[in-house]
């Protein structure tokens, strides 16, 4: 045959017999054991019972790693839930303990079997050198049938007791015996070729590169946004304040949509001067609801201020704000200054000033004092932290103020002026005005003469005074 | 000595006589054969159509779970205050099929049931597509896949806490993904050899590669063999308890909750038993054509079959004494709660639902106590899909029954699945069956190594070898 032909340059390694039946392998087994051999090998398509005492096979030390390694799977899962549930982020859930050990049983019990089993395997693999890819048995064209229904038996060259005829006539004389075959060295280069080598480094190299910059990015700060490729709800389809919304959803960009002309909001009163405080006369009635398109063509002159959209209102006290040294030229302003409501248009009574009193010390107290002084907590902490940009609330005992029409305090309140924010959104009209009286109450406590007090609380006073 | 054209009737139980496990006069060579043939012949035109379908359902299911990933859990029926519906209803039915192949590995292994392989390949594939059906649902279940590794203790900045691992849903993750890891190592361990078979034989270079390197280098070694035996002892070993507490900690994400109709301790044993039940069911929906059609009838014989509606039916009577127990413990118990939830099973709401499981899983498998159902395929097969059947509505009953009506009649509800849960559920099989047509057309799907070792020595009876021969000292020294 070819094969044996080529084979005359080649190193022998080995010696084999092949077998039809198992029961024929285990005597040649038998006897070549006995015979001293060591360097030996049985080769079947199934394991085969009692081939262990045949050839002297020593039991594997397999178990004991699988011991160890369930030993250790078992600590590391005790180790895992103490240390995750007890230690590092105790849960407290329904006043149990963090750490009891009936209910950490089943994870113990899995990671045990898990180490085991991941051991079983790993350390069957390893003990028996696999993977194997090259072996000069492979060579053998019968061997092939090591898998199938032969049996084979191989002796190493190698072996102490080999001797070339002494052997051969061994296996020649095996009961059962159906060939002897003889096992050559694979020429063939043993190692991988240098380009398969080379093509590895390079995909573990490139392999490595994304989880790198994964741990660079986790460990480094950066100025640009981090990518979020599953947004969460950390990216909506909404506009944030100070954001333009995308110009395919409104053409004008604005997050804020104007009311759609001639429409009237649920919530809006009819009453203009209960919600804004301008008095109503007939041409102004519906200041509130008019919307820029809504304006008549020259305003300034003849209707002046009065027909400013609600939004634009705000702007409008800030623009003629006198107060604290920041006034402007007010020449301007005083002629633009809309027809304020004097007195709230709402019924007076105790309970009236007392809800005005609540909401104001909620919030107004804060900035402006429980008694008005413009001495809030919040005021003077900025004062005490010397805080640059901080104007400073107004007395609500000034001139300033007590001037006032109470329809323009309302506004302020609902707007905002300077540094104070608009409360429009917070307090309903009816409270706004509560804390406009409430206000007026505070003012009186200043300017009130005794005149002014009943009789009955005055002598009430007079008491409590002495 | 058994010719090839002998007719052993292996059903027959002869005291004096062990049956043989494979009949038909087989040699090695030509049990090789028989279970090579299955990979190396023309693939049939019936695969690739089974194969085309299963893809299609299988491509439905990864689109409902892209519907579902990019919508949002509210595709689905489950709603307050039914919030386990179909996906937990599937996981469990098919962590329960995912039982047989390990049991017949492991269980039947440690006692030394030689008649298990035959058919332990072909169930450890079984059981490995199926768990792995089975994790797609709790998977997809948590709503924000992207994050499911927070299941799992691993350090994470974002979540900055740990998992909580006194809850039973979090031992259920370790007790499955550690079953479905042992079971495919064990899967493969026990193929390494015979994909070494399938590399000697194959002519097709492209196929050679694969099986070589799937295959290690296996030589057949008896050196190695040795350690080979000891590890596949040892998987037993370990894999015999492990398959015993899945389905116990998953049944624990029921019992351990203080629902009525969940809180029972009766549940562990009783989701095991139905466990086993439900995988030798399926094991026989597959076996029984499968043996038709690739021709298996020496290597799988009737007595096979036959030993398998035997587990079938203990099991299965198993489960309708569990049944029973409910019952009467919720009567026994006095929990009127308890005994609201057990009638309300039976009798309310889906009481169809309750009796389709009944007669499906209990009544059916009765019919095994006769011997012609227990040797006749097609009764198996019919008896086999009634099981499947009604194990997928004991999971329904159990979840959904309990969910729908609990304490307070002001918190019940109603559970009506989606299409996309009835989809789901469809697809899931696609899954099963596409992994399942691969396995046949490219594995070995009869352990063809370990059906040889247990096999009567075809051309040699151990006595005809003189014994002095075997024990003889002085040879040739």
């Amino acid at each position: 045959m070819a094969q044996e032909s080529n084979n005359s340059d080649q190193k022998l390694i080995g010696l084999m017999a092949q077998f039809d039946d198992p029961d024929s392998l285990l005597v040649a087994c038998e006897k070549v054991r006995k015979a001293g051999y060591t360097k030996t090998d049985a080769f079947t398509p199934f394991p085969l019972h009692g081939i262990d005492e045949a050839l002297g096979i020593k039991p594997t030390i397999l178990p004991w790693i699988v011991l160890s390694l369930g030993i250790i799977g078992g600590t590391a899962g005790l180790a895992l839930q103490y240390y995750t549930n007890a230690f590092d982020y105790p849960f407290m859930i329904s006043a149990k303990p963090t750490f009891s050990l009936p209910a950490n049983i089943p994870v113990i019990f899995e990671l045990v079997i898990l180490h085991a089993a991941i051991a079983v395997f790993i350390g069957m693999l390893a003990l028996n050198r696999l993977p194997t890819f090259s072996n000069p048995l492979f060579r053998v064209p019968e061997f092939a049938r090591a898998t199938d229904d032969k049996f084979f038996l191989t002796v190493d060259i190698n072996d102490p007791s080999y001797k070339p005829n002494k052997t051969r006539e061994l296996f020649d004389g095996f009961r059962g015996q159906t060939a002897v075959l003889e096992v050559y060295e694979d020429p063939s280069e043993a190692n991988l070729p240098p380009v398969i080598k080379i093509v590895g480094l390079c995909a573990i190299v490139i392999a490595l590169i994304p989880p790198l910059l994964l741990w660079k990015a986790y460990n480094s700060t950066s100025t640009v946004p981090r990518i979020n490729p599953i947004r969460d709800m950390d990216v909506q389809l909404r506009a944030d304040t100070q954001t333009t919304m995308p110009s395919d959803i409104f053409a004008d960009g604005r997050a804020m949509r104007p009311r759609i002309p001639g429409t009237v909001s649920r919530s809006d009163s009819l009453d203009t001067e209960f919600v804004t405080g301008i008095a109503a006369d007939s041409d102004e009635q519906n200041v509130v609801f008019l919307q820029e398109e809504d304006k008549p063509a020259e305003p300034a002159a003849e209707e002046p201020a009065e027909e400013k959209p609600a939004e634009e209102a705000a702007e409008q006290p800030m623009a003629e704000a006198p107060a604290d040294g920041q006034a402007p030229a007010a020449a301007p302003a005083e002629e633009n200054e809309p027809n304020w409501v004097k007195i709230a248009p709402i019924k007076v009574t105790q309970s009236t000033v007392e809800r005005g009193q609540k909401r104001y010390n909620i919030y107004c107290s804060v900035c402006h004092g429980l008694a008005g002084d413009g001495d809030g907590l919040v005021s003077q902490r900025a004062i005490e932290r010397e805080q640059p940009t901080w104007v400073p609330p107004t007395n609500l005992h000034t001139d300033y103020l007590l001037t006032q029409p109470d329809g323009k305090i309302f506004n302020t309140i609902t707007h905002g002026i300077r540094k104070m924010k608009g409360y429009g959104d917070q307090i309903p009209p009816e409270d706004r005005w509560a804390i406009v009286t409430y206000i007026r109450a505070l003012q009186k406590t200043r300017t009130g003469t005794e005149s002014e007090i009943p009789a009955v609380e005055l002598k009430e006073l007079e008491i409590k005074g002495q | 000595m058994a010719t090839v054209n002998e007719v052993i009737d292996t059903t027959i139980d002869d005291p004096g006589n062990r049956t043989p496990l494979v009949i038909g006069g087989h040699n090695y060579g030509s049990v090789t054969e028989l279970v090579c043939r299955i990979n190396e012949s023309k693939t049939p035109i019936a695969w690739y159509i089974a194969f085309a379908v299963s893809l299609m359902t299988l491509g439905m299911f990864g689109s409902l779970i892209g519907y579902l990933v990019f919508t949002g859990v509210g595709v689905w029926g489950n709603n307050n205050p039914v919030y386990w519906g179909f996906p937990i209803v599937n996981f469990v039915f098919w962590v329960g099929i995912g039982h047989a192949g390990t049991l017949i590995s492991a269980i039947l292994f440690i006692f030394r049931q030689n008649w298990r392989t035959s058919i332990n390949r072909f169930a450890e594939a079984m059981t490995i597509f199926a768990v792995a059906c089975a994790g797609v649902f709790p998977a997809v279940h948590i709503g924000r896949v992207w994050v499911f590794y927070w299941l799992f203790p691993i350090p994470s900045l974002q979540l900055s806490m740990w998992p909580q691992f006194r809850s039973p849903l979090l031992w259920d993750v370790f007790a499955v993904s550690t079953y479905a890891t042992v079971s495919v190592i064990f899967w493969y361990t026990g193929m390494i050899p015979d994909l070494a078979t399938l590399r000697d034989r194959t002519k097709n270079p492209i196929l050679r590669i694969v099986y070589s390197v799937l295959s290690l280098g296996w030589t057949g070694s008896a050196r190695k063999w040795s350690r080979y035996e000891k590890a596949y002892t040892l998987f037993a070993a370990l894999a015999a308890p492990l398959v015993l507490s899945v389905h116990t900690i998953v049944s624990f994400d029921f019992a351990v909750s203080q629902l009525p109709g969940w809180h029972t301790t009766i549940f562990p044993p009783y989701f095991v038993a139905g466990a086993v039940f439900s995988g030798f069911g399926m094991v026989l929906t597959l076996m029984v054509p499968a043996r038709q059609i690739f021709g298996l009838q020496d290597v799988v014989t009737k007595r096979h079959l036959e030993n398998v509606c035997k587990i079938l039916l203990a099991t299965g009577s198993m489960v309708g004494y569990a049944y029973a127990m409910e019952f009467f413990i919720a009567w026994y118990g006095g929990n009127l709660m308890e005994q609201f939830a057990f009638v309300n099973r039976a009798f309310g709401l889906t009481p169809w639902a309750y009796w389709v499981m009944v007669s499906c899983n209990v009544i059916s498998p009765q019919l095994f106590w006769f011997k012609f159902c227990r040797t006749t395929p097609w009764v198996m097969f019919v008896v086999s899909i009634f099981v499947n059947i009604g194990m997928w509505f004991e999971r329904f009953v159990i979840t959904v029954t309990s969910l729908q009506r609990d304490f307070l009649p002001s918190s019940w509800g109603e559970f009506v699945p989606t299409w996309v849960d009835y989809g789901m559920l469809v697809g899931s099989f696609g899954l099963f069956f596409t992994l399942f047509l691969l396995f046949v057309r490219f594995g070995p799907i009869v352990a063809m190594a370990e059906v040889k070792s247990v096999m009567a020595h075809p051309h040699h009876d151990i006595h005809d070898i003189p014994q002095g021969d075997y024990h003889d000292d002085e040879v040739d020294h």
